[in-house]
């Protein structure tokens, strides 16, 4: 398989009085398709190096390549999906009019789409996750995990082959994050998209990854790089088996052996 | 709205209009050089209620004109501020020399440069009517939605694209804030700036009323500046109720 994502020695300074070195030295290959998630503690740069691979942040430091060109260029032809931390609706749009966004914003890209990138169809994708009903309504009206399945609807619509998530499920109750946290493994087993997945929950980048890279802080390095050999489809409970478990905990050491070295 | 919160709704304004009243007429008893009689200023108005209306129509005219000019000017502006942040420092500093610098002072000045004609009035009511729209545009357009804006850079949105589908719906209650505050500074940019230099609005009548101690006349005209200020802000509140419908 090609590499979706390849860095090579990516570094990232924040000027100021005292300069803060967020990132430092990253090396790091995301092949197509695959579920990698960026863990690590506050202050690790992880939120840092996924806008970067974004094109919203530049790197000051090493070389950073999306789908075969700059993260702009793929902005550009609208290959990337970004999913922020909160679920970023519009108040004023109904659920439909949000999920269809993508189709409304730099329509120049839309003229002669890149092949990887496939659009679907907003109501069916509403259906898909479970919104079929409030497609007519404002995100106002909606639930805390509805708004957050009506975002996911809203990048899977774009249909973009890249989708990077900013710690999308960290505003929601433990009940409601792993009911869309199981939301988003359906819809990634069914869709197929390259996903690099930020949070700091080792048990949603144990459930969710293919491999978990653990970032350790100030500097941010990759401490560690840790695969997950727990067999998919998980979207139908996996999450209470004990290779999760095995799997947290050792996200879980490297993450303090990270810090300690 | 349940019975007893309309009640309240209409009944709390309406009892302290009683006690206005009461303390009017009280006052006006005690000592008629300083109120009329409340009964006079009905009589009043339906004297000559064509002199009221022309004057009115006036002030409305130039408080309209002004408020048009003020907002249009103010928009543009923040529009402009918003897309190039360079000219904030620039801008904001000027803007905020005109807004403290007092109306009355510019008045008699525009006076001298424009003669006897509406052009004073409807420029000292545009000058007023800028500064609180500029205030809340610039506020407005930029409050956006950091999730919102990350999501609309990684698709690579125009410009274009950001402001008419993000920051304009998003700026829409301050913008309505602000049209209410410009409205009636707008109007009492226009009386004020015709008390000096005009024969005609109601900023006139008050003066002549004054002159001639003519209490009925003067109360008339100020109730109807009062009245027109409340309508054009009740006529913005639906507005706004009609386009903010989240």
């Amino acid at each position: 398989m090609t590499d979706a994502i390849a860095l090579r020695g990516v570094g990232r300074t924040f000027p100021g009085k005292r300069p803060v070195a967020a990132l430092d030295g990253i090396d790091l290959t995301v092949r197509a398709g695959e579920f990698v998630t960026l863990f690590g503690p506050s202050g690790s740069g992880k939120s840092t190096l996924l806008r970067i691979i974004a094109g919203l942040e530049r790197a000051d430091a090493g070389a950073v390549e999306v789908l075969g060109g700059t993260p702009r260029e793929a902005a550009r032809r609208k290959d990337i999906g970004w999913v922020p931390q909160n679920a970023a609706l519009l108040p004023w749009s109904r659920v439909r009019a949000n999920a269809g966004l993508s189709a409304l914003v730099n329509r120049r890209a839309d003229r002669a789409p890149h092949p990887q990138r496939v659009p679907q169809d907003v109501d069916g994708m509403l259906a898909e996750v479970g919104l079929a009903d409030f497609a007519d309504v404002r995100p106002g009206q909606l639930s805390g995990g509805m708004q957050q399945r009506a975002a996911l609807a809203r990048v899977f619509v774009q249909g973009a082959p890249l989708l990077l998530m900013d710690e999308p499920f960290s505003a929601l109750d433990e009940i409601t994050r792993s009911a869309v946290r199981l939301q988003l493994l359906d819809l990634w087993e069914r869709h197929r998209k390259t996903v690099v997945f930020v949070t700091h929950s080792a048990e949603e980048a144990a459930l969710l990854s293919d491999r978990v890279i653990v970032l350790s802080p100030r500097p941010g390095r990759i401490a560690a790089e840790i695969a997950v050999p727990i067999p998919r489809p998980r979207a139908d409970g996996a999450a209470d088996s004990d290779e999760v478990r095995a799997v947290e905990r050792e996200i879980t050491a490297a993450l303090r052996a990270g810090a300690s070295g | 709205m349940s019975a007893r919160r309309l009640a309240l709704a209409i009944g709390a304004p309406a009892a302290l209009l009683v006690l206005l009243g009461l303390l009017w007429s009280w006052t006006a008893a005690a000592n008629p050089s300083v109120l009329p009689p409340l009964g006079a200023l009905p009589a009043e108005f339906a004297a000559r209620p064509d002199f009221y209306l022309r004057n009115l129509g006036h002030t409305l005219g130039s408080a309209l004109s002004g408020f048009g000019i003020g907002v249009g000017a103010a928009l543009a502006l923040a529009i402009a501020v918003v897309h190039a942040p360079v000219l904030r420092s620039a801008v904001l500093p000027v803007a905020l020399l005109l807004n403290v610098t007092p109306v009355v002072a510019i008045a008699p000045a525009l006076v001298v440069a424009f003669g006897f004609t509406q052009a004073p009035n409807i420029v000292v009511a545009a000058l007023t009517a800028f500064f609180p729209m500029l205030i809340n545009a610039l506020a407005g357009f930029q409050n956006v939605d950091r999730g919102s804006l990350e999501v609309f850079d990684s698709m690579a949105a125009s410009r274009t694209d950001v402001f008419l589908r993000l920051r304009l719906p998003g700026s829409l209650r301050y913008l309505f804030a602000g049209a209410r505050l410009s409205a009636s500074a707008a109007m009492i940019g226009a009386i004020v700036s015709e008390f000096t230099g005009s024969t005609r609005g109601l900023g006139a009548t008050i003066v002549t009323a004054t002159t001639y101690l003519n209490l009925p006349q003067m109360w008339v005209a100020i109730l109807v500046s009062a009245l027109v200020s409340l309508t054009l802000l009740g006529i913005i509140g639906l507005v706004e109720r009609i386009v903010v419908r989240w």
